[in-house]
């Protein structure tokens, strides 16, 4: 049985926003930190129906994208109470509606977009106990209580590219698609291959820009067929605008996501239509089973999540359909590969840009980044940007480097993910390095780097509990975020390890703030605390506290010795060239994204350098160096 | 709860408090008397910037303290007189003009810092200043009396400041022309004078704060202010345009950051609370300024360009 209900978006950001206060005014009240997900004891299954919610970014019929996995929750085979909040196509709202069905008790939350994964890295910890299902994506972001979920669009537009082949008179054929990401590109790309493969002279495609804007789809397709074509197909929920177009020009189309005959009976040849159902199954048997997320799902034509829905309206010539078949079951043997060709990689010097959100030379986490690619073993052109603490202007300079013919563009900011996610897909051919991030958002010209962080800060809080008279050392952070807090959490780890009996830890709230990091190391030392460390740009303020003071101080990110040449005792300093090395041997391959790198102890990446104007007592530095073998042979542990 | 109540960390919040105060008190109580002459400037916090680099550059490159005070308080002057000109002598609309002003700061700062100095170095800080026997009392001493001499000035410039606008003949001609031009005109009172000759005040004032925070600091960096000189402009308002009443909100404002990150430090908020509690002083300053919106009284031309008719 399904019972289906909608709320209003308005309603949901209302109550989201309550939800909000009302979680945040408890959190001061706290006495004990939340349990992690990872050490969570398997949930019980809920008794009486399974409340699932679907957080869409179109209309629940759209013929598309949302109405695929409004069908196929309809379609699982188990009580489900659904309730559907659709047409956010601003991601706030989204946001707002997720963390509000959390709230609301809902076991299941599907959150049916790639851009929603932002939000849902925010919402999702907050609430272990229930299942967040993500997509299109092909990762979980780390998240335990997510399950992520991808088609393997490029399948069916092969078969849908081979079939259109043995229709076309012209030879030509046009492609209607939005924005070049996600699962659109991998269905135009497929469907591409397939035509090419199946004797078509020319795929003609237009991306319109937008997911939404039916008029702007209708009119690719009349330009299309001002240009000899005679077959059309597209994806997303704008293509009702083209199928009309097709309709009066009687001209046949394809489909995709949902099954589009309805739109036009004569004229739809087939849909390729998305089954989530199948893995959704999946995904509830495992929360069944006490696992609320953290694995991956795909579907594709072997496992039934995707399924070539033929139009018996629209009459095949002879033999079309059997070779479809065929088709449909080499792709599902293998027999056929319909991934696609690589671009080639430009010659003569590789040309670089970053774009940093602070100063170059801020002895913190933007040099870490220029100081990396300068240390490159190639050709390097560099171009820089930084200060780039608005996000927008982030934005701008990412895009207008890649629109400079740049090879390389990185975002050195996980604050830039969103805008390179809209930015990625319109270049193709530029290699977009983001970080600090533990995943691609699925974009396959995107590498991430991220640094495990807690490594050097287990070591440096390790030194700082010998260093210790008082056994209270301070910490100084920004914003409780990326890699400042696994540095935080790896050095509190490493220091009550080493025996520190206290690590107050203060995050200012802020990663320009000098004076609120200068004043948050004055109260640490208002509380007995005689050694500090701290991470980001701001904590100079900091170290000018500590060297008034003549405290020890621990680095991260930069060696920052030239701070307080007597006081610092070790920085933890971060080594991208050993990953960037990496990402540029797979571009000149061929591979221009898609995968994430991280630096650490072990590959090099991530390298505690000694001050030898401090002095350490006798023993200190061999167990410091014996710590970091340790945590290079994985004898320690240092996750928080 | 009961660790922050113990007398050191009382007395280490309230001289954070007074650290955190002074850049508020001297950048508000210039533009205190801006506004009492009917001139907004919201390019404060550009001042501050600029007054701040160029007094940590003029220490780091002489090691004069006193010369970077005197660095800071010249270009929150120079930045007065373009201000004047802009506002006074062009009648340019005060709130974009402001504007452009903390947009050149910005920008300038930013890019001298760059081209001057590059990566941060530490230079000497201010010392602090024990005031005989005041110093010596236990506890109050140490929170009050144990502050840098641009502190003092800041707390000092409150009296100062009130005696201007409401004993001298020039707080009279201020405050008249930010009511009632036309009259102040007149009578014989010279509005553009007296309108650039207090923008020169609050925007030395506001150089000074520059220079005050930079030096407490002893380091520099892009933005440094972080919208500092904002939340002074922001201060008037809650001060209800009255020396005490700015002092009190910059004294609160500080006491309120304070606080936090002393509870922080002691764990009173935890970790996942950060968030929350960074929100804390604007939260307050909000709620103040509603309590007191019924009884504020703004200048009259306030932002209103002077034109002899």
């Amino acid at each position: 049985m399904k019972r289906q209900r909608r709320l209003s978006p308005s309603i949901l950001v209302m109550l989201g926003a309550l939800a909000f206060a009302g979680v945040a005014c408890g959190g001061g009240d706290a006495e004990e930190p939340a349990a992690p997900a990872t050490t969570a004891a398997p949930t019980a299954v809920a008794a009486g129906p399974l409340r699932v919610a679907i957080v869409a970014p179109s209309a629940s019929d759209d013929l598309a994208f949302s109405q695929s996995m409004v069908d196929s929750v309809n379609a699982l085979e188990r009580d489900v109470e659904l309730s559907i909040t659709d047409g956010t196509f601003i991601v706030e709202d989204a946001a707002a509606a997720i963390r509000g069905y959390a709230e609301d008790g809902n076991d299941v939350v599907i959150a049916h977009g790639t851009q929603f994964g932002a939000s849902l890295m925010e919402i999702a910890p907050d609430f272990p106990d229930v299942t967040f299902v993500w997509g299109t994506a092909s990762d979980t972001q780390g998240l335990d209580n997510v399950f992520a979920y991808a088609p393997a669009a490029d399948e069916g537009g092969y078969v849908n590219g081979s079939i259109a082949a043995s229709l076309t008179d012209s030879g030509v054929i046009g492609v209607v698609g939005p924005i070049e990401a996600g699962d659109a590109v991998a269905y135009i790309n497929g469907f591409e291959a397939g035509a090419l493969a199946g004797g078509a002279s020319e795929v003609n495609i237009t991306y319109t820009g937008s997911f939404g804007d039916v008029a702007l789809a209708a009119e690719a397709a009349e330009a299309h067929l001002a240009n000899d074509v005679d077959v059309l197909t597209g994806t997303a929920q704008m293509v009702v605008g083209a199928v009309g177009v097709a309709t009066d020009a009687g001209v046949p189309w394809f489909g995709t996501q949902a099954n589009q005959t309805s739109l036009a009976p004569d004229l739809v040849v087939a849909s390729q239509v998305y089954h989530w159902e199948v893995v959704l199954e999946e995904m509830l048997a495992l929360r069944d089973g006490g696992v609320l997320g953290g694995q991956a799902f795909e579907i594709n034509l072997a496992n039934g999540g995707l399924v070539i829905e033929f139009n018996d309206g629209f009459e095949l010539p002879a033999g079309v359909r059997d070779a479809a078949e065929a088709m449909i079951e080499a792709i599902t043997n293998g027999t056929v590969d319909t991934s696609n060709a690589t671009p080639a990689v430009a010659a003569g010097p590789l040309r670089v840009a970053i774009v940093a959100p602070s100063a170059s030379d801020d002895l913190a986490f933007s040099q870490s980044m220029v100081d990396s690619v300068n240390a490159l073993e190639r050709d390097v052109e560099l171009s820089i940007t930084d200060g780039t603490f608005i996000v927008e202007d982030a934005a701008a300079a990412i895009r207008g480097y890649a629109e400079d013919g740049n090879d390389v563009v990185i975002a050195h900011g996980t604050q830039f993910g969103a805008s390179l996610m809209e930015i990625a897909p319109d270049f193709p051919d530029v290699t977009f390095v983001w970080g600090t991030a533990s995943d691609t958002q699925g974009l396959d010209n995107v590498f991430a780097y991220a640094p495990a962080a807690d490594e050097g800060g287990y070591v440096n809080g390790s030194i700082a509990a010998s260093l210790t008279d008082s056994g209270v050392i301070g910490v100084v952070g920004p914003i409780e975020a990326g890699d400042a807090v696994a540095y935080i959490n790896g050095f509190e780890a490493g220091a009550l390890a080493g025996g520190a009996s206290e690590v107050n830890i203060t995050y200012t709230g802020s990663f320009g703030d000098v004076a609120l990091a200068a004043e948050a190391a004055e109260a640490h030392l208002a509380n007995d605390v005689d050694v500090l460390t701290g991470t980001a740009q701001m904590v100079v303020g900091a170290v000018g506290v500590a060297t008034d003071a003549g405290v020890p101080w621990f680095g991260t990110q930069a060696n920052q010795t030239s701070l307080a040449p007597d006081l610092v005792v070790a920085s933890q300093v971060y080594h991208w060239e050993v990953v960037l090395e990496e990402m540029l041997a797979l571009r000149d391959g061929g591979v221009l994204g898609g995968q994430a790198f991280e630096i650490n102890l072990a590959n090099g990446g991530l390298v505690i350098e000694f001050n030898d104007g401090f002095e350490l007592p006798a023993g200190v530095r061999d167990a410091a160096e014996a710590m970091i073998e340790a945590i290079t042979n994985g004898t320690v542990s240092t996750g928080s | 709860m009961g660790d922050f109540f113990t007398l050191s960390v009382l007395v280490a919040t309230a001289a954070s408090a007074i650290r955190l105060a002074t850049p508020y008190l001297l950048a508000s109580l210039g533009e205190t008397i801006g506004q009492r002459s009917g001139v907004l400037n919201l390019g404060v916090d550009g001042v501050m910037l600029l007054s701040a680099f160029f007094s940590y550059w003029a220490v780091l490159e002489t090691g004069n303290l006193w010369l970077a005070v005197l660095v800071g308080l010249v270009v929150g002057l120079a930045m007065g007189i373009l201000y004047g000109v802009i506002t006074v002598g062009l009648s340019a609309t005060q709130g974009i003009s402001g504007i452009g002003i903390f947009i050149f700061g910005l920008g300038l700062s930013d890019l001298l810092f760059r081209q001057q100095v590059g990566t941060p170095k530490p230079v000497r800080r201010l010392p602090n200043v024990d005031v005989p026997i005041l110093s010596d009392i236990p506890h109050l001493g140490e929170a009050l009396f144990q502050r840098n001499l641009l502190t003092y000035l800041a707390f000092l410039l409150v009296p100062a400041t009130a005696l201007l606008l409401s004993r001298t003949t020039f707080g009279l001609n201020i405050r008249s022309v930010g009511e009632n031009p036309q009259a102040a005109d007149s009578l014989g009172v010279s509005v553009e004078r007296t309108r650039f000759v207090a923008i020169l005040i609050g925007n030395s004032m506001a150089g000074l704060a520059g220079a005050a925070l930079v030096l407490q600091l002893g380091i520099f960096q892009p933005n440094l202010t972080q919208g500092l000189g904002f939340i002074a402009v922001a201060l008037v308002y809650f001060g209800a345009w009255r020396p005490a009443g700015v002092m009190g909100g910059a004294l609160l404002y500080g006491l309120v950051n304070a606080t936090v990150l002393q509870w922080k430090a002691l764990g009173i908020i935890p970790v996942s609370g950060s968030d929350l509690a960074n929100m804390a002083p604007a939260i307050l300053t909000i709620l103040a300024l509603i309590a007191l919106a019924r009884r504020v009284h703004a200048p009259s031309a306030l932002t209103k360009p002077f034109t002899r008719h």
